[in-house]
């Protein structure tokens, strides 16, 4: 009796391993303040794009996420999002972020403010720089010829908005940045002298 | 060797001819990955770059004989068409695919 007691609350290491990767999603949409509901298209397009920059950005979350047709996508995601749909709509995790998942997840939010065109173009270009190494001229060709129904301005803000997300300046690139500038900052300084 | 080859066709008489088209298989193809999150007709004409009239066509061949559902949405404020593959629809594909693999395996 007492055995069996204890194979009642055996969890294989399987599934506790996709219980886990659930939860910490289920944790960074708290931490987004991303209220999922399984009925609207834009929440599940906007969970997928979510989990594809996550991963971009090198947080593993155990969903990964390819190119289909639409976008980068994660298939196993859309299986636990229809499997555990509760959980994900209410929010229900014990799991925690640690401080820097918490800063990627403030970044995220702040930069793309959980807005579907924006997360869809800029995990588009994110995959197909980062992943298909293509350039940055490429990448944007890419997302024209797969996404054409949105305008040129929306594509140009989703690649700028992951572009801001997903690369951080290097020193060289600041110093570079600080020469170009630093011109023009000081001819303003000194026009406010007169 | 023959023999194999011979057994392997004649299984594909269990399989329906009508999803044998290259528009056909790439949607089923491309649905069954999606599962009930579904694809709009706009994501599918881009990716698959097919022209809106063959597309439309082979959308509702699929509809008819039950392989897909499709439903109106709203994105952004935009109300669009989603596509969605049915069980029937996963079941055919999984045959189609299952033999196609046979057989190429068998003609390699």
């Amino acid at each position: 009796m007492e055995e069996n007691k204890s194979l009642a609350v055996q969890v294989s290491p399987l599934r506790s391993m996709t219980m886990e990767k659930r939860k910490k999603v289920i944790a960074f949409f708290k931490e987004l303040g991303f209220e999922f509901n399984i009925s609207r298209f834009d929440d599940r397009l906007i969970a997928q794009k979510i989990v594809c920059l996550l991963d971009l950005k090198g947080i593993d979350l155990g969903y990964s996420c390819s190119m289909y047709v639409r976008g980068p996508y994660s298939p196993d995601l859309t299986q636990d999002l229809f499997g555990f749909t509760r959980e994900f709509e209410n929010l229900e995790t014990g799991s925690r972020l640690t401080t820097a998942e918490k800063e990627t997840a403030d970044d995220l939010g702040r930069i793309f403010g959980l807005k579907t065109v924006p997360l869809e173009v800029g995990a588009t270009y994110g995959f197909y720089t980062m992943r298909q190494n293509s350039d940055p001229l490429e990448a944007s060709r890419q997302v024209k010829r797969l996404k054409p129904f949105y305008s040129e301005a929306q594509i140009a803000l989703g690649i700028s908005k992951a572009k801001e997300f997903l690369y951080k300046p290097t020193r060289k690139d600041l110093e570079d940045l600080k020469k170009e500038t630093g011109i023009w900052q000081r001819a303003s300084l000194k026009s406010l002298e007169h | 060797m023959q023999n194999d080859i011979l057994s392997i066709l004649n299984e594909s008489e269990g399989l329906n001819a009508k999803v044998f088209s290259l528009v056909r298989l790439k949607l089923l193809a491309s649905l069954s990955v999606l599962g009930p999150d579904g694809a709009t007709y706009r994501e599918l004409k881009a990716a698959l770059d097919i022209n809106d009239g063959v597309l439309f066509a082979n959308l509702n061949v699929l509809k008819d004989m039950g392989y897909l559902t499709s439903e109106k949405i709203t994105s952004e404020g935009k109300e669009l068409e989603l596509y969605t593959i049915t069980t029937e629809g996963q079941d055919e594909w999984k045959r189609t695919k299952a033999w196609l693999c046979r057989f190429l395996h068998c003609g390699a």
